[in-house]
């Protein structure tokens, strides 16, 4: 069995519903708020900020998209983020691995080394990167924008799944050492699988950060037609009219698919979990 | 978002030996409809008449504008033409931009705009919209309260008199707010400064190389008005109000007397009601500023430059960017961005030429803006570093929320210089 | 298999214990290595590294087009010294960057243990309180920009409505009010994240553990404070070295609100630095540079302090 019981004592089990309640209310209020909003126009919102929806305006969601160009900002941004978090898992886990459970010469240094560059603000480095990215040709594509990220998501990667791979027992290396697996089958199909936890956490993070990533795209991607959904929302906030309506809908498109793949990763997070405690 | 069409390209490359050219160009308004066309008409017009050449526009919003252009260009690379506005003197400053001077045609261009774009010796931008800052009033209201606000300006104490009584009924004399801007809220302050002071003593005081912030006159400006915000002028979400609610504060909800803003306020207000422009039943007047007493300068007032356009330096094609620049400035262009815009421009036109239910509005601006002496550039456009940051969260913001009184003002701001 | 041993193993421990006591070479093959590290390094070598010795190299020269780069040595950091608003920015952002992980892994932990004890509805539980999370700043700064309103936010009308009206003011056009007001929407933000990840930890721990503590007829606190939270003390810390890093680098939900007003209350590093590049009328990146170098070594103090405090008594055994 997985859980425990608190003891059941009547006065401390309604602080915590008490508190539980409040926090829910608190977390999932604004979302509520703003899903209601998402059918509303700017107008009715403007006379009653908090009234229910009514008519439900489903037709701002398809003028939302056909009409801002959002369907290419959609796809443009499904596609760099997804490539990204595909290459983060893979290269991130693999070094991070490596780290685990390998000695070797600097071995310290190059993981302060990586580990540090997390720290410096985006702002200032933008500059210099922008210039290395002309430099290479990859300034105002796709795929320049994509290596973006994943650099600039490494370093948390990295320290994420190094420390939980590190909590794998050395045990289960050398038996698959004698059963004579290689190294790389090894990181594939022991610490990968086991870690399985980890990389959900790292899944959902990155996906999350790199969705709603605003700075490295604007200033590396000028081409309309390649721009992600950050500046797709920002669009709707001109300043000539604030329209509240349009915002409210375009933020929905731009969550559910990140709600989409929490849903999915939470899932196996669960099973990880499960897994992790029948040992 | 609208590109160019490529079509012309095509042809030109196989029949005519002359080479297709293409101009990029990137603006801020990527919001604003009205200046959108103007400018990709004058663009399409521009590849009729120029065959094989192509003009593409990508269109931002004005911050992420700067970021994209400061990032490009520091690498050598960037638009043949983009927007900028005066107080991008670092574009100047390190050789960025042509120099305008011998390539446009001056005489369809405000004399000012060679004033506000010059440097050492050179002219190097082409003012596209320009705005004076006016003080709007829902006349209705005030009548009703049977306040009289004459057009040159109510002087010294019965401003704030005036603000009282309207505090006092219950309704917000001065609807303002910074929560997205770092220059409305300074508006009251730095026009009362600008007729206190004269426009020579207060540039001046803002580049910090002559009159002080001690200067007994500057004192003075700012207990007036400080008087008139301890009356009660502005709202409590002052500081959070955005530039575009601020409109609406005025004329809509909750409604207010008065709003001071630049004259491009027709771009919000004269959109249908319920795209958040005025009710139709809305009385609008023009009015000067307040008049601190012993003004030196009563009539003074801020113009300022709004959107440029620039030509890159490094670009290939500077001739063509100049030359579509030019298609630019005549008077029906000028005219044209006076009827679909409402705000003044650089180009020189005639706001009497102008027919239809805007007339009136062109009538009282005109007649707020007689024997004005003009200052070019808010604040915010005549200074830089520090001493800017500081006038933004000081004047713009601490001082009207009455966060801070007289002292601090200018002690604050006497050390950032 | 017996209960894990290298449960208690703190998170930064690279540089320190090996993971497996004395091997042979065998066991660290170098191209195996090199294979698993090279892809990293060669993104990072390419994308970060670069640009960071660039910043450095920015610090100390005038850099600016059409021009050669010239040695200017030290004088921005000498600047910096006396720069006001840089030291308002550090102490905001030190104060956010030290409250906020307190408050974000507290409640999250709380909000794991209720739901680690099974109270009802908590699969809907989790996925409200992780909703926050999914939203970009820009949203998120818009959203509680109108829940802050004066005139019909939420947080003031529901004042309004229990009879405390007097309570109601312009949350972030107050200086005293607005970092606070600030700090309580990052919050928001992020507790969820922490609550998922802590769950993940609390269910991984072995049940057996557990039994025994309960066996020993440890009270719910006792258990809690002597068994559960060492028990996952690396995840703890791994929680609050992110949420601490986090809060130093915080940018777009400022930048989105009040852009480091009233009276720079809300001015951090990050936002200074954004301002000094982008909108002080100059290309020179020097003074940025500068304050990016600096904050640099201030951040890694504080992750390096965070380590030491959260660290292990015991090492392990193999």
């Amino acid at each position: 069995m997985n859980g425990t019981r608190i003891s059941p004592n009547g006065l401390r089990m309604a602080a915590l519903l008490l508190f539980i309640a409040i926090y829910t209310a608190y977390a999932a209020g604004p979302f509520v708020w703003v899903a209601m909003m998402s059918l509303r126009t700017t107008t009715e919102i403007a006379a009653d900020p908090y009234a229910l929806p009514w008519p439900l305006h489903f037709d701002k969601f398809v003028s939302a998209w056909t009409d801002s160009n959002y369907d290419a900002y959609f796809f443009n941004s499904v596609g760099i983020v997804l490539t990204a978090v595909v290459i983060l898992t893979v290269i991130g886990g693999m070094a991070a691995h490596c780290f685990a459970r390998y000695r070797f010469r600097f071995k310290g240094l190059i993981y302060f080394i990586i580990f540090s560059t997390i720290i410096f603000p985006p702002q200032v480095t933008v500059i210099g990167l922008f210039q290395i990215m002309v430099d290479y040709g990859l300034y105002n594509s796709r795929i320049g924008l994509v290596l973006v990220y994943v650099s600039i998501q490494l370093p948390i990667t990295i320290y994420i799944l190094e420390s939980f791979f590190a909590r794998i027992p050395g045990d289960l290396f050398d038996a698959a050492r004698i059963d004579g697996y290689s190294e790389w089958e090894i990181f594939w199909k022991i610490s990968l699988p086991v870690a399985l936890p980890a990389i959900s956490t790292t899944v959902i993070l990155n996906t999350i950060l790199l969705w709603n990533e605003f700075l490295y795209a604007v200033v590396l991607i000028t081409d309309d037609d390649k721009r992600t959904l950050p500046l797709g929302v920002l669009r709707f906030m001109g300043d000539q009219l604030e329209d509240v309506g349009m915002i409210a809908t375009g933020l929905m498109i731009a969550i559910v698919p990140v709600v989409l793949i929490y849903v999915f990763f939470s899932e196996r997070l669960i099973q990880g979990m499960t897994a992790g405690a029948v040992k | 978002m609208k590109k160019a069409i490529i079509l012309g390209t095509v042809l030109g490359a196989m029949s005519l030996p002359a080479t297709a050219q293409e101009l990029t160009l990137w603006s801020h308004w990527a919001d604003q409809q009205a200046k959108v066309e103007f400018v990709e008409s004058a663009a399409r017009a521009f590849e009729e008449a120029n065959p094989g050449v192509t003009i593409d526009i990508t269109w931002y919003q004005k911050e992420p504008l700067y970021a994209a252009l400061k990032t490009a260009l520091t690498a050598g690379q960037g638009p043949d033409i983009f927007y900028a506005e005066t107080d991008q003197t670092e574009y100047m400053a390190n050789g960025l931009v042509l120099d305008l001077s011998d390539k446009l045609n001056w005489d369809a261009i405000e004399p000012w705009a060679q004033d506000v774009w010059g440097w050492e010796g050179g002219v190097y931008g082409f003012p596209l919209e320009a705005w004076t800052v006016e003080t709007y009033v829902n006349q209705a209201m005030l009548d009703e309260m049977g306040i009289d606000m004459p057009v040159s300006g109510a002087e010294g104490q019965a401003f704030v008199e005036a603000v009282s009584k309207i505090a006092d009924a219950g309704a917000t004399p001065m609807a303002q707010g910074v929560g997205d801007r770092p220059y409305p809220g300074a508006f009251l302050t730095h026009e009362i400064l600008v007729k206190k002071l004269g426009a020579d003593d207060y540039e001046s005081l803002l580049r910090g190389d002559g009159v002080e912030w001690t200067d007994p006159r500057v004192r003075a400006g700012l207990e007036y008005a400080k008087s008139i915000i301890d009356a009660g002028a502005f709202p409590a979400s002052f500081s959070s109000i955005k530039l575009g609610e601020a409109h609406r504060y005025f004329h809509t909800q909750p409604g207010a007397a008065m709003l001071q803003m630049g004259s491009f306020y027709p771009s919000r207000a004269f959109a249908a009601p319920d795209e958040g422009g005025e009710p139709d039943s809305f009385e609008l007047g023009i009015v000067n500023g307040p008049i601190p007493p012993d003004a030196a300068c009563p009539t003074c007032k801020t113009i300022a430059v709004g959107g440029s356009f620039v030509v890159n330096a490094g670009s290939d094609n500077t001739d063509l960017a100049a030359q579509f620049l030019n298609s630019m400035a005549t008077p029906e262009m000028g005219n044209k961005w006076l009827e679909a815009n409402l705000v003044q421009t650089g180009i020189v036109a005639d706001p009497s030429a102008i027919e239809g239910e805007n007339a009136a509005y062109f009538q009282k601006l005109a007649a707020a803006n007689e024997g004005a002496e003009y200052t070019y550039g808010i604040p915010v456009q005549q200074m830089t570093g520090t001493a800017r940051e500081t006038f933004t969260q000081v004047i713009n913001q601490a001082f009207p929320a009455g966060l801070i009184g007289v002292d601090e003002v200018i002690d604050m701001m006497a050390e950032a210089y | 298999m017996a209960v894990p041993k290298d449960m208690n193993v703190p998170a930064i421990k690279v540089a320190k214990v090996p993971p497996s006591g004395e091997r042979d070479d065998h066991a660290n093959p170098r191209s195996a290595i090199a294979m698993f590290l090279l892809p990293a390094l060669l993104v990072y070598a390419a994308f970060t590294a670069l640009p960071v010795a660039r910043t450095l190299y920015n610090s100390t020269h005038l850099v600016v087009p059409n021009r050669p780069p010239e040695w200017v040595g030290f004088t921005h950091y000498i600047e910096l010294w006396t720069d006001t608003i840089f030291w308002k920015a550090v102490w905001n952002t030190l104060t956010w960057a030290a409250v906020a992980p307190i408050l974000e892994v507290s409640v999250a932990t709380l909000l794991a243990l209720a739901l680690y004890a099974k109270v009802p509805f908590s699969r809907f539980l989790r996925v409200a309180w992780f909703t926050p999370v999914l939203m970009s700043y820009v949203v998120v700064g818009i959203l509680w920009m109108w829940i802050y309103n004066y005139d019909w936010g939420a947080l003031n009308t529901m004042l309004r409505a229990v009879g405390l009206g007097d309570w109601a003011s312009p949350w972030l056009g107050h200086p005293d009010t607005a970092l606070p007001s600030l700090i309580a929407v990052t919050t928001w933000m992020w507790t969820g994240f922490n609550m998922v990840v802590i769950l993940a930890a609390m269910s991984s721990l072995p049940t057996e553990v557990l039994e025994a503590a309960e066996l020993d007829n440890c009270g719910w606190f006792g258990k809690l404070w002597f068994v559960i939270l060492p028990l996952i003390r690396p995840t703890l810390l791994n929680l609050v070295v992110l949420s601490f890093i986090g809060k130093m680098k915080i940018f777009d939900l400022v930048w989105v609100t009040t852009q480091g007003n009233p009276l720079w209350a809300t001015e951090t590093v990050s936002t200074y630095v954004y301002k000094r590049a982008f909108q002080w009328s100059t290309f020179d990146l020097g003074y940025p540079s500068t304050i990016a170098v600096i904050w640099f070594f201030i951040v890694m103090a504080g992750v390096l302090g965070l380590t030491l405090l959260f660290r292990q008594r015991e090492k392990l055994e193999y």
